[in-house]
């Protein structure tokens, strides 16, 4: 997977510089959180189901070989080509294997984060296939020629204003207003139509693949997932491993969490089951279907302290509540997956060598744990990448070697009494009379966009002490 | 403000309790510390500092060096674990000494780790919840005040509802909501000067959401979050004054938080 | 080399526990069934009604066939002043008595952009407000996706409180013969995708309307549409 993800101090400070987005993303960050609460307290007891769907989930994944071979084998049975790929560049090989050999032109695609992982527009292109997203968020920024900034709404970045300019561009329409949402989403439905009647190829993903029939669930608003999958006469699942469950009622206790955390609806408009090519008294539907089964990374995270990742149904909670995420927007992050899962797991599915910044991009707040409808201890986690980083030697020198020296400090007690009584009435000569102090040495950081509050003239245990032996006497 | 050492107490003390001051209150902010000792002899207890303070751990910690803080933190529990109570004026420390110690250590340290968490208090949820701490006569300021909610005390302690009920019974202050009080201010440790733009946003934000409510204090009960938000203010200028809840509860007039000190 | 295939389950393998089919079935079924939504309403009809125009969608009621067909004709009159209405090769819609609404639908197919098509659905689900459809010359998927209308007749019979009792049923339809497609919907398409404003008819119908037939409470509608807020 192709990260620029140890840019994301700076790609961070550029999103800030933009007046504009950082108020389209503050309003996200003040909207979305609201519009969740009210759908988990609609529920019932959603901790309840939180709660059940990590038992699943946890022997789901503790007994993945089971269930893997189970689904396999349903899945075979139903008439699917079963192929599985080790890396993203097998995944990408295989399709362009199977457009070769339908010499396909055109591809219709429903969204799916495992091809935005593996590149896999990039290469059908170069390959000369003529792909269009039919997801109108994934349309539009292909459109732009941008990357998902939200794993859910991956256009959220942009404003309506942008779009409508975008489509002017874009469609030989002639003339026209465009003036709001409504008629930019007709125009998108006019010229996506005509891509889905025409597509060679359908590619859509699946939120969700059942190990005791051999179905897989595709759940969208737009209806473009199931218009891929049943116009074109070949049909591609791209999925991964970890997406197993064992049974119809898991996926539908599945169903019940993911819709509520991303978009606050209790359900999507569509949620399809798709169990493989057409059947003999089929009017319609595709006559050849594949499913191609992507590890890139996951076994590896599944027999690691890291197996809780492997949970995470890509809902967006943990994006919409991060007040990282929401000041840096997701392009900063330099990753397919932004935001507190995105610097869980792309580290793992990448390298920590690649993406070290992002675990560091955290204040360790919680709100994320607090709303991640799967129970995935972010915080946890990604401290636990913090501490990997620290013993690999992946974190920058001098922090490590200050906070050592401090910890070490803090054990000896009249030597770190000394030290900081120095440090601190210092500081209070020079700032007293201020309140504050604008530049500290060694720390360039706090005060480059904060003053320091100037302290007393000596430390609490020095002050006590002196008191203590006042009264003693 | 001077606690009252040289006087007998009436009665014997209902708590005996150790302080911990945290590593913040100790460098930049004594008068915390004092407040503390002030409210929890009001409350009737007999506050013991242990000589050998000084931090809980959680600046190498949370930058993920577990092999640096095992040691201290093995040598905080065992400082503290003679006491019946241990009191902290800081959610995140409390959060560290109560759920994160007997996470990270192990063996016999792990039991003794969550011995020592059973007792742990912040400063707060003490006095609201253990001590019951009233007053005759509410200490009434007449100031507008807003409060916010420090990450760490919400999440690991719940410590949400102890301080606005303090402030309510002890010195009649309705505390003015702002917008966003649970969302973090930015501090976050080491954070805040690893990623000072991203860190100075959320602070602005903060900022932002307590002048809005129109109330002259912005309150909280976390030190890293307060000097954050006071240097921010500093800074840019902002009018509001930051003080600590334990300030506030005991009457304190030092200046506050970024204030000139003469 | 080994191929992907072998690969991939032995790495899999490694991380999982590797226990038998019979100790695996057991710890599955100890795991009890998750929690269901919460309801507005203990009538399953009322409940139904009220989750689809929850979900955008519109209602009628029909307490006999004949109220079934005008129901349909109705609202193709209101939208489109004309009846031209295509519906799945599905039995049960073919033996309506459509000569009691003077109207009779075309079986089969509906073509690109075809103002409205008629299902009849398997299931209605209480808890969403969703209907279920399955693959075949019953539904064909240009019914259910190319039209601007989607139509949907439930019957009380075939109306369920949870999902996981929609499964139950379903797992007992597709036992001899599972279908290439099983399609829950529950609304009209809709997209959230421009600055999160909610526009109707991204791709698929830009309208849906149910129909509840057979034993369905005489104020159910009235209900349903309190729920909502409306009237």
């Amino acid at each position: 997977m192709q990260v620029s993800s140890n840019q994301f101090v700076e790609q961070a400070s550029e999103a800030l510089q933009q007046p504009h987005a950082v108020q389209t993303r503050d309003i996200l960050g003040a909207f979305l959180p609201p519009v969740r609460d009210n759908a988990a307290a609609q529920f019932g007891d959603f901790q309840a189901l939180r709660d059940h769907v990590e038992a699943v989930r946890k022997h789901a994944l503790e007994n993945l070989d089971h269930y893997l071979a189970q689904y396999e084998e349903q899945a075979r049975d139903n008439g699917n080509a079963v192929h599985f790929a080790r890396s993203g560049d097998e995944l990408n090989n295989i399709v362009l294997d199977i457009v070769r050999r339908h010499d396909a032109r055109q591809i219709a695609k429903g969204k799916s984060m495992i091809t935005e992982e593996t590149g896999l527009n990039a290469v059908l292109e170069s390959a000369g296939l003529t792909v269009t997203e039919t997801d109108l968020g994934e349309y539009i920024i292909q459109q732009a020629g941008e990357k998902p900034s939200h794993i859910v709404g991956p256009a959220l970045h942009k404003s309506p204003d942008e779009i409508r300019e975008l489509f002017l561009e874009k469609h030989n329409f002639g003339p026209r207003e465009l003036e709001d949402a409504p008629a930019m989403v007709e125009e998108a439905r006019r010229v996506l139509r005509e891509h889905f009647l025409a597509a060679d190829i359908g590619i859509i993903g699946a939120n969700a693949l059942i190990a005791e029939n051999g179905y897989s669930m595709l759940v969208t608003n737009e209806g473009n997932g199931d218009l891929c999958a049943n116009l074109p006469p070949v049909l591609i699942v791209c999925t991964s491993v970890d997406r197993i469950l064992p049974r119809a009622q898991d996926a539908m206790a599945m169903l019940r969490l993911l819709v509520r955390s991303t978009t606050g609806q209790p359900v999507t408009c569509y949620t399809s089951f798709y169990s493989g090519p057409r059947r003999q008294d089929d009017p319609d539907g595709p006559v050849e279907t594949h499913v191609i089964l992507l590890d890139n990374g996951r076994s590896d995270i599944l027999a690691s302290d890291y197996s809780d990742m492997l949970q995470c149904i890509r809902c967006g909670a943990c994006l919409n509540h991060c007040p990282v995420y929401i000041s840096a927007g997701g392009h900063a992050y330099g990753s397919v997956y932004p935001g507190p899962m995105g610097s869980v797991l792309t580290p793992l599915l990448s390298s920590l060598e690649d993406a070290n910044a992002l675990p560091n991009a955290c204040t360790s707040c919680g709100r994320c744990a607090e709303v991640c409808p799967a129970n995935i201890p972010l915080p946890d986690l990604l401290r636990d990448l913090r501490h990997e980083e620290v013993t690999r030697g992946l974190s920058p020198g001098r922090w490590r070697f200050g906070l050592k020296t401090h910890a070490w400090l803090a054990r000896h007690p009249g030597l770190y009494r000394w030290l900081t009584g120095l440090a601190v009435s210092l500081m209070h000569r020079l700032g007293r009379k201020r309140g504050g102090l604008a530049k500290l040495p060694m720390a360039s950081g706090w005060t480059s966009q904060r003053d320091f509050p100037t302290p007393e003239a000596g430390t609490f245990m020095q002050q006590y002490r002196q008191m203590q032996d006042a009264a003693d006497d | 403000m001077t606690p009252n050492l040289e006087a007998d107490s009436p009665q014997s003390p209902r708590y005996r309790v150790a302080l911990f001051a945290t590593c913040l209150a100790d460098l930049f902010r004594p008068s915390v510390a004092f407040a503390s000792i002030q409210l929890l002899e009001e409350a009737g207890c007999e506050v013991i500092v242990p000589e050998a303070q000084t931090c809980c751990g959680q600046p190498a910690y949370n930058t993920g060096d577990y092999e640096a803080t095992i040691p201290l933190a093995r040598s905080v529990v065992a400082m503290l674990e003679p006491f019946e109570y241990v009191v902290i004026p800081s959610g995140s420390c409390a959060g560290m000494i109560g759920t994160h110690y007997p996470r990270l250590l192990e063996g016999q340290w792990r039991q003794r780790a969550q011995d020592l968490a059973a007792k742990t208090y912040e400063l707060t949820a003490f006095l609201d919840e253990v001590a019951g701490l009233k007053r005759d006569e509410p200490s009434n300021s007449g100031e507008t005040v807003t409060y916010h909610d420090s990450c760490a005390g919400l999440r690991e302690l719940n410590i949400r509802q102890q301080p606005r009920d303090l402030l309510q019974r002890l010195c009649d202050i309705t505390v003015s909501e702002m917008d966003q009080t649970e969302v973090c201010c930015g501090f976050g440790g080491t954070f805040c000067a690893k990623m000072p733009d991203i860190s100075a946003k959320m602070a602005d934000d903060k900022l932002a959401n307590a002048s809005q409510t129109g109330a002259a204090v912005l309150a909280g009960g976390d030190l890293g979050c307060l000097l954050n938000l006071a240097g921010r203010a500093r800074r840019e200028g902002a009018d509001i004054e930051i003080r600590h809840i334990a300030e506030i509860l005991a009457g304190e007039t030092t200046p506050a938080l970024g204030k000139p000190q003469d | 080399m080994t191929d992907a295939r072998t690969d991939v389950i032995a790495r899999v393998r490694h991380g999982s526990r590797g226990q038998s089919a019979e100790t695996v079935a057991t710890e599955l079924a100890r795991i009890a069934r998750g929690p269901a939504a919460k309801m507005p309403s203990d009538d399953p009809c009322v409940a139904f009604l009220a989750a689809i125009v929850g979900n955008q969608g519109t209602i009628a009621v029909a307490r006999n066939r004949t109220e079934t067909v005008k129901a349909v004709a109705d609202y193709l009159y209101q939208r489109y002043r004309s009846h031209k209405l295509v519906a799945g090769s599905d039995p049960r819609l073919a033996a309506l008595p459509w000569r009691d609404a003077g109207l009779l639908p075309r079986f089969g197919g509906a073509e690109n952009g075809e103002p409205a098509a008629l299902s009849y659905a398997q299931l209605g689900i209480a808890e969403t407000g969703s209907i279920i459809t399955l693959t075949g010359k019953s539904n064909p998927a240009a019914n259910n996706l190319l039209v601007e209308d989607h139509i949907v007749i439930v019957h009380t019979n075939d109306l369920v409180v949870t999902l996981d009792e929609a499964w139950d049923r379903i797992n007992g339809m597709i036992a001899d013969k599972r279908p290439r497609g099983i399609n829950m919907i529950s609304g009209p398409s809709s997209t959230a995708d421009i600055a999160m404003q909610l526009v109707m008819g991204a791709h698929g119908p830009r309208r849906w309307h149910v129909v509840l037939a057979g034993e369905v409470p005489a104020d159910a509608l009235a209900q349903a549409r309190q729920l909502n807020g409306l009237d």
